[in-house]
């Protein structure tokens, strides 16, 4: 990473007794997607609010371009946000909020006209601008608060959940719109969601959090296929999880035995003969076969039809219950309930969990 | 025609009962302020403007009437300004620090006027502001700085509370923030407090009598007097006057609404 553009050094918040944040260390590069991905109350907001300023680290220091903004309040640091709820300003037009910074920036009547008239367009809500908030639907709202975040070329825009109070069709156009403009724009997005689909779409980079701890960061698609621990591969996507015994290795090759079955694993990371530890499936890595066909058997418990994948749920003796996705199109069998069949994976669709 | 059922005939009367029960007190001093005789009564043999001529010609009811106004939008505008303030503060509280904030602010409506009055008195004698302008301005203002607080808050309610936040992160200091952004959201709170606030004042009673002696005389001490001292039939043509002077301003409003 080039110098990075934000840095959080071991920022710690504290509620009581209850750490909001808890030693989080956080480069932010220039021009970046970066999401704080987490279930509620995993300090995600809590990360924002201090990036904002709304709220004072108890311990560790934040800074912008080298330069510590730790102790600055929020209207020093520059940086645009937008909120769940919108936020616009009731008694004023749309216009009217646009300009609101440059206003309070006492920028010359002129050059305001033009940067709202140019921000309104880049958000395609140029023909609103004397309407007030009240008579726009909340994707409108959300776009003319956006508006208002960009108009200022803030150093950094912070995005708190923009999206989740919209409906699900208008959330999927608005996701392809935000990194659309991200891309165009090259501003610093910061963008703190609890959905996972959200974040693995839009985002260069993904931090997910719980209790306060980052988990684990990275591009969305290694933070897919190499979930460091139980958490995060529960998390970011479905994983089945398997308790295993490791019985043997062979170069990055493990050979792993749970109740009932033995199978290989490729780890990067060395792990020791006979440690316990446990691994992750993603149910679309598993293949559904007629019995025999591949090497565990297995009988169909219920099966979920979502249209172009369908999910299947497949008892074996002794590893439980199994999830398992497969297109609709190219499954050689159909899977119904008792149907027995047989299932098997590639060795390098397991991955080495690290305990939590 | 459909059968009109015993159960509405029952509330259709009621309602127009209570209505009657409400209005037709507040309807009687207009015959009575154009009477022709020179003590409270219905008029007997004409009516007569005479009552109205002596309200305007005379001194002491205009002078009383000049106090009440003033002291009311002086009152107005202190309450208007203090209840604001109160009230953007507590929005701006968490929600336990606010709420125990309100009761504290609202005991004045809680505790008994005669109570109240002579806790003024006993105050005001000490701070030598007895039968002074400025102490009855100070006691309205007390009496009705609840109802703008109260207004305003009801203003505020729906505001969302990242409004302030959206505004400091584009940039504004926290006075930018109130007085750009809260206060605006505030002003038909404020507007409602500050007509309540007048109300209260030009209404008060009293508070008055406790604290006022000659120098200073409003509108209800005058009438007040008026009904002890002599049964002049000026304080019917007064009281009409008033009365249409409301029913005006609530039509104006009313329109304006509608329009």
């Amino acid at each position: 990473m080039s110098t990075p553009i934000l840095s959080i050094r071991q920022g710690i918040k504290r509620y009581g007794s209850v750490h909001a944040l808890d030693d989080v260390t956080l480069d932010v590069a220039d021009g970046e997607f970066l999401t704080l991905l987490g279930p509620s109350g995993s300090g995600k907001t809590t990360l924002l609010s201090a990036i904002a300023g709304f709220i004072r680290l108890d311990e560790g220091s934040i800074s912008l371009r080298s330069k510590d903004i730790t102790k600055q309040p929020p209207e020093a640091r520059d940086f645009g946000m937008v909120f769940q709820g919108y936020a616009l300003f009731p008694t004023m037009t749309v216009a009217e909020n646009v300009a609101f910074p440059l206003k309070v920036r006492k920028r010359p009547a002129k050059e305001i006209a033009d940067r709202v008239a140019e921000c309104l367009d880049l958000v395609q809500m140029g023909a609103f601008a004397d309407r007030l908030p009240i008579q726009l639907s909340g994707g409108q709202q959300q776009r003319v608060a956006l508006a208002r975040a960009l108009s200022f070329h803030p150093q950094v825009l912070l995005l708190d959940e923009p999206l989740s109070a919209l409906d699900k069709k208008l959330r999927a156009d608005l996701q392809w719109e935000l990194k659309a403009l991200h891309d165009r724009l090259g501003v610093t997005f910061i963008y703190v969601t609890h959905d996972q689909e959200e974040a693995l779409s839009m985002s260069d980079r993904i931090v997910i959090l719980k209790d306060g701890k980052i988990q684990q960061e990275g591009a969305p698609g290694d933070l897919y296929n190499k979930p460091r621990n139980a958490f995060v591969a529960d998390f970011l996507g479905k994983s089945n999880f398997i308790d295993v015994t490791v019985t043997g290795r062979e170069g990055d090759v493990l050979s792993c035995a749970a109740d009932g079955a033995k199978f290989e694993v490729e780890a990067e990371t060395p792990v020791e003969v006979g440690t316990k530890t446990k691994v992750a499936l993603r149910p679309e890595r598993l293949r559904l076969g007629a019995p025999g066909e591949e090497f565990l058997s297995a009988k169909v418990k219920q099966v979920s039809y979502l249209g172009e994948r369908c999910q299947v749920i497949v008892t074996h003796d002794s590893l439980g219950e199994l999830l398992l996705s497969c297109a609709t199109w190219k499954t050689g069998i159909t899977p119904k309930p008792d149907l027995p069949v047989s299932i098997g994976w590639d060795k390098d669709a397991c991955v080495v969990l690290a305990p939590e | 025609m459909m059968p009109v059922s015993a159960f509405r005939i029952f509330f259709q009367t009621g309602a127009w009962m209570i209505l009657a029960f409400l209005v037709l007190p507040l309807l009687v001093v207009i015959p009575v302020s154009l009477t022709d005789t020179s003590y409270i009564g219905l008029p007997k043999e004409h009516l007569s403007m005479q009552h109205y001529v002596n309200y305007f010609s005379d001194t002491e009811w205009l002078h009383a009437t000049w106090s009440s106004i003033w002291i009311g939008l002086v009152v107005a505008s202190c309450a208007a300004v203090l209840g604001t303030a109160f009230a953007i503060g507590c929005w701006f509280l968490s929600d336990r620090a606010s709420a125990i904030a309100r009761w504290i602010l609202i005991t004045p409506i809680l505790v008994p006027p005669v109570v109240q009055s002579l806790g003024f008195y006993r105050f005001w004698v000490q701070l030598g502001l007895i039968d002074t302008s400025l102490g009855v301005i100070l006691a309205h203002t007390l009496l009705a700085l609840p109802y703008v607080s109260i207004s305003v808050f009801a203003a505020l309610v729906n505001l969302d509370r990242n409004i302030p936040r959206a505004a400091r992160s584009l940039g504004a200091s926290v006075w930018q923030t109130v007085l750009a952004v809260v206060v605006p959201a505030a002003k038909p709170g404020i507007l409602t407090g500050f007509v309540f606030a007048f109300i209260v004042s030009f209404d008060e009673i009293v508070g008055v009598l406790f604290i006022t002696v000659r120098r200073v005389t409003t509108l209800p001490k005058k009438i007040w007097e008026g009904i002890q001292d002599n049964i002049d039939p000026t304080i019917a043509a007064v009281a009409t006057l008033l009365v249409l002077l409301t029913l005006l301003i609530t039509a104006i409003t009313a329109l304006r609404r509608t329009s």
